[in-house]
């Protein structure tokens, strides 16, 4: 394969798996309204626990069956996660909910690093086995294809699933909680209940994407799960619109897009693009605040003046 | 006359100030009965108390026979205690059906699998909250605006809908924090009429808050008064309205 179509599917697959991370973090902060700045260490708690379950598992079963199956302990201890990171710390609001989180992601990334080299690699990293098919020299870009149609396939699940939930009594009941938390209490709903849900789901799929992440990647470090990740996540919710699922793929492409197009770029370009990206999305935030789609999705962009801008 | 709801020495005390203080109120089932008193006399507050936004200081909150003191907020309106806001709270993006139908409690319920799978409960949920909802709100004669923004709505028919969704909640006890405020003289009119056929439809108890005397005292069948958080009268509106300690709360002595 031409080095130009790989570094399309490579792009693509980073796309899907922000796309995933977007759509978590997009139902903490945007419809839930929780200010989460902890999203990267649900997603390394996912890349680690993919990463161990396929190392002590391989060979124990089927490698598609181990990937589906380590992808699945992601999810679970991600959500383990978010419920014990979830249950005291959603009794905080605002910027205090955000320094709270914030730490627990750098906890979990430090706390990696320091970790024995046996069991959780430290600052080397580990290792993933190749379980989903036979990686070699000629089927490398049969695997990356491979992955990308998984990917693509969980992100059109996520996003269903999310959008089946918000349209739904209990989502009814988040976003209720989310706009006025006070008239929902005296309403007859229980706010925590709520919040916990939303977050437990936001950081099972933050964790599915660390599966999916570790396995593609081969080799995970805790560097791989630094604060720039979550940055750049909250950039793709506030790119494609807090509150719009679909837009979180709009902002991924252009996120992930924008990064790799500039480090690329022939010359001072790419030299400069640390100083280029923030600039691009500084102009974006000043000149469309709402993000892209705001609270709409794409398909509303196509109906009739239905839906309130 | 047995009470279905009762307040025996209310207090809520806040650092050094006392907003209620020892207040007995009780409420006869269908009964409609107001709460006044000048401005910070504590009427928000027993509210809040009533409905378990705030836990009393001292005092016991009976409700249908059980003691309910330092219950929490959703589950008194889970129990049957609704109320409306003094100033409005509505879900300010979500649609007007939305507002109730979040609110809406049926028999066919479903949870978190049923939503996210579209299983066949939840098209029966739905169905059931939709049908609900719209017929609450139909019978506040907000049938024709039910995909309009609830805060676009004008401010009389916003107070309609937060006692729409308040009667979401199938109450039985229903407080209302200034349901008339800002309305003009016929849309008052009109409240009251309608305050009295919902009582007398769903079977509620109302207590009800507002600083129009005239809509007071004309559908009310009893009124307490408070000031500085303390009971100073309760009776009848020809009662209130001749008593010495009201007149002198409300216009001021020289003690």
């Amino acid at each position: 394969m031409s080095g130009e179509l790989l570094w399309w599917l490579n792009l693509l697959v980073a796309v899907g798996m922000y796309t995933l991370l977007a759509v978590s973090l997009n139902l903490i902060n945007g419809y839930a309204a929780m200010f989460h700045l902890g999203h990267h260490g649900f997603w390394a708690l996912g890349a680690y626990a993919a990463a161990w379950l396929t190392i002590h598992w391989q060979g124990s079963m089927p490698g598609p069956l181990l990937y589906a199956v380590s992808l699945l302990f992601a999810m679970l201890v991600a959500a383990v996660g978010g419920l014990a990171i979830g249950v005291p710390c959603l009794r905080l609001r605002g910027d205090y909910l955000a320094i709270a989180t914030l730490g627990f992601g750098e906890i979990v990334r430090i706390a990696i690093q320091n970790s024995p080299p046996d069991a959780l690699g430290g600052s080397l990293g580990l290792f993933i086995p190749r379980v989903l098919m036979k990686v070699t020299r000629d089927t490398k870009d049969d695997f990356r294809l491979l992955t990308l149609a998984i990917v693509a396939f969980l992100c059109v699940v996520v996003i269903l699933a999310f959008r089946n939930f918000i349209r739904s009594a209990p989502g009814r009941r988040l976003l209720a909680v989310a706009q006025d938390e006070t008239a929902a209490g005296l309403l007859g709903i229980n706010p925590t209940n709520s919040k916990v849900l939303a977050f437990v789901m936001g950081s099972a799929v933050a964790g599915l994407a660390g599966g999916v992440y570790a396995h593609y990647e081969g080799k995970i470090t805790p560097l791989d799960f630094n604060f720039m990740e979550m940055v750049k996540m909250f950039l793709v919710i506030v790119l494609g619109g807090m509150g719009s699922l679909s837009g979180c793929v709009i902002g991924a492409f252009l996120v992930i897009g924008t990064e790799r197009m500039l480090t690329r770029a022939p010359g001072f370009i790419s030299d400069w693009w640390q100083v280029e990206f923030p600039l691009v999305l500084a102009l974006m935030i000043v000149f469309r605040p709402q993000g892209l789609l705001g609270r709409r999705e794409v398909i509303d962009l196509f109906r009739r003046r239905r839906a309130p801008a | 006359m047995t009470a279905i709801f009762r307040t025996t020495g209310l207090t809520k005390v806040y650092g050094g100030l006392t907003a209620v203080s020892n207040v007995d109120l009780e409420l006869a089932r269908s009964d409609l009965v107001g709460l006044i008193g000048p401005n910070g006399a504590g009427k928000t507050t027993c509210f809040n108390l009533i409905t378990g936004a705030d836990a009393p200081t001292s005092g016991r909150i009976v409700f249908r026979d059980e003691d309910v003191t330092g219950v929490r907020d959703f589950q008194m309106a889970r129990r049957g205690v609704a109320r409306t806001f003094q100033n409005i709270r509505l879900w300010r993006q979500m649609n007007v059906l939305d507002n109730v139908r979040t609110v809406c409690r049926v028999e066919e319920r479903y949870g978190f699998a049923a939503s996210v799978l579209r299983l066949p409960r939840f098209g029966r949920g739905e169905r059931a909250i939709t049908g609900k909802a719209t017929h609450l709100l139909q019978r506040l004669g907000l049938g024709d605006v039910l995909g309009e923004n609830a805060t676009d709505l004008p401010y009389g028919d916003q107070r309609k809908l937060e006692i729409a969704r308040a009667l979401a909640l199938d109450p039985e006890l229903l407080l209302l924090d200034e349901p008339a405020a800002g309305m003009n003289p016929t849309e008052k009119t009109q409240l009251m009429d309608t305050i009295r056929q919902l009582r007398d439809e769903f079977g509620l108890t109302i207590l009800l808050i507002d600083h129009d005397m005239k809509f007071v005292m004309g559908i009310c069948e009893r009124i307490y008064v408070l000031d500085h958080g303390e009971r100073i009268a309760h009776g009848t509106p020809d009662e209130i309205r001749r008593d010495p300690k009201v007149i002198e709360a409300y216009l001021g002595g020289d003690s």
